[in-house]
């Protein structure tokens, strides 16, 4: 059977370029399962567990946001920060969320801050979970 | 005339500028190979990104972005990367001079202001009375794609909330380790990437499905690629930064080298000339005893 050519690039650098048999990428509504012979598809990320299976090896990455694009067979994924999920602290993840929920409930009401700590309350979060279901 | 031991500290002295500027050469010639893997390493991104708002704007009838539009221009703002360290040949002075020329020539009712990444470009700018709006000190001790993303959002929020027209880059662009260009180029408003290729017309036939929808892809592509524009000229101008100091150091090792010939031939001269002079007077000494 086909299969999809999947590649992760970061603006930093090409993380990986592989195949795979199937992808679970966090999309903007959810997250979205691609096999070979999908439909054109392009959405933004928003942060959370990015995983590539092929045959019965699964890579689970972290995301933190970023875009992702589906065409020909081929998973492209432009990921403003990316890590493998087996390489995250537990630990200092979860504090990294600890502080960011500090900071987001020190803020007051209307605090022109709120979106962007909001948005990092978020990310934390998604990195513990990543962290979880990808470290064990 | 300089006297044998005067020269001979000369020589001593040059020699070890030598040693400096050869340490120096080869320093940089280290960090401009990094420099140069960072380059490579950040294209693939950079070029995708350019790619996938090529098509979807070529995709779609009437999409536009904020960044995408230009307007009449009264006040520009120059983003001009210098670097924290000198001895590096014409690299500061090409790109102060460069920004200078533009301040001078422009037509004295637009504004201009500048930021500055590099205390060089900095102190440069301050010397010459131009209106800095914010200097980034120390920017390259951390430099990363997230300081560049937060650079290029400062400036992104400036034309946005219609405080400048215009945002250009002005750096030295990496062309070889031995060359570089200064190029004064805009970054606000965007503009819009060409699609690649000769597959660009078909690729623009295909029908994609969006999430959440093409607007909203296409308004957090264009502030990334605006990013990574920023991220790429930084980049550039560190690879420039270690090229022009690499060369500069290899001229005064060399420039080194021929100021210790020349002093070892006085040297050699002077000796030769005192020991003549000793002889004569020996010789001189002898026949007036006869």
């Amino acid at each position: 059977m086909a299969k999809l050519n999947v590649d992760i690039v970061t603006p930093e650098r090409r993380l990986i370029s592989t195949h795979a048999d199937e992808v679970v990428a966090p999309a903007a509504e959810g997250l979205y399962g691609v096999r070979p012979g999908h439909s054109p598809f392009l959405s933004t990320l928003s942060p959370g567990p990015l995983t590539v299976r092929d045959g019965t090896n699964t890579q689970a990455w972290f995301v933190a946001g970023g875009f992702v694009e589906v065409q020909n067979d081929t998973v492209l994924v432009l990921a403003d920060h990316a890590e493998p999920a087996a390489s995250i602290d537990l630990e200092s993840a979860t504090a990294a969320l600890r502080e960011a929920e500090q900071r987001l409930a020190a803020l007051g009401p209307g605090d022109p801050k709120t979106p962007a700590e909001t948005a990092r309350v978020q990310r934390e979060r998604a990195r513990v979970a990543a962290a979880r279901a990808g470290g064990r | 005339m300089a006297s044998l031991r005067d020269i001979r500290k000369r020589i001593r002295s040059v020699k070890s500028t030598q040693k400096i500027t050869k340490a120096m050469k080869m320093v940089s010639a280290a960090k401009l190979r990094r420099a140069q893997n960072a380059i490579v390493a950040a294209r693939p991104y950079a070029r995708a990104l350019d790619q996938m708002i090529a098509d979807l704007v070529s995709r779609s009838e009437g999409i536009s972005h904020p960044l995408l539009s230009s307007r009449p221009v009264r006040r520009v703002e120059i983003l001009a990367i210098t670097s924290d360290r000198g001895l590096a040949g014409g690299f500061n002075a090409n790109v102060i001079r460069r920004v200078a020329r533009f301040a001078y020539e422009r037509d004295r009712s637009t504004s201009l202001r500048l930021t500055t990444v590099g205390r060089k470009g900095l102190d440069a700018f301050r010397r010459r009375h131009l209106e800095i709006r914010k200097d980034h000190a120390g920017f390259f001790n951390r430099l990363s794609y997230e300081s560049a993303r937060e650079l290029a959002e400062e400036l992104t929020v400036e034309f946005l909330e219609d405080r400048v027209d215009q945002v250009l880059l002005a750096y030295n662009e990496f062309v070889s380790a031995i060359t570089q260009r200064v190029v004064l180029t805009p970054l606000l408003p965007f503009e819009r990437p060409e699609a690649e290729g000769q597959a660009a017309g078909l690729r623009s036939l295909i029908d994609f499905e969006y999430e959440p929808s093409k607007q909203a892809v296409l308004d957090r592509l264009v502030p990334q690629a605006v990013a990574t524009r920023v991220y790429r000229a930084l980049l550039e101008s560190v690879a420039s930064e270690h090229g022009a100091r690499m060369s500069a150091m290899e001229n005064a090792t060399n420039n080194a080298e021929d100021a210790i010939s020349r002093l070892t031939l006085n040297y050699n001269r002077t000796r030769q000339a005192a020991i003549t002079k000793e002889l004569m007077e020996i010789v001189s000494g002898a026949e007036a005893l006869k």
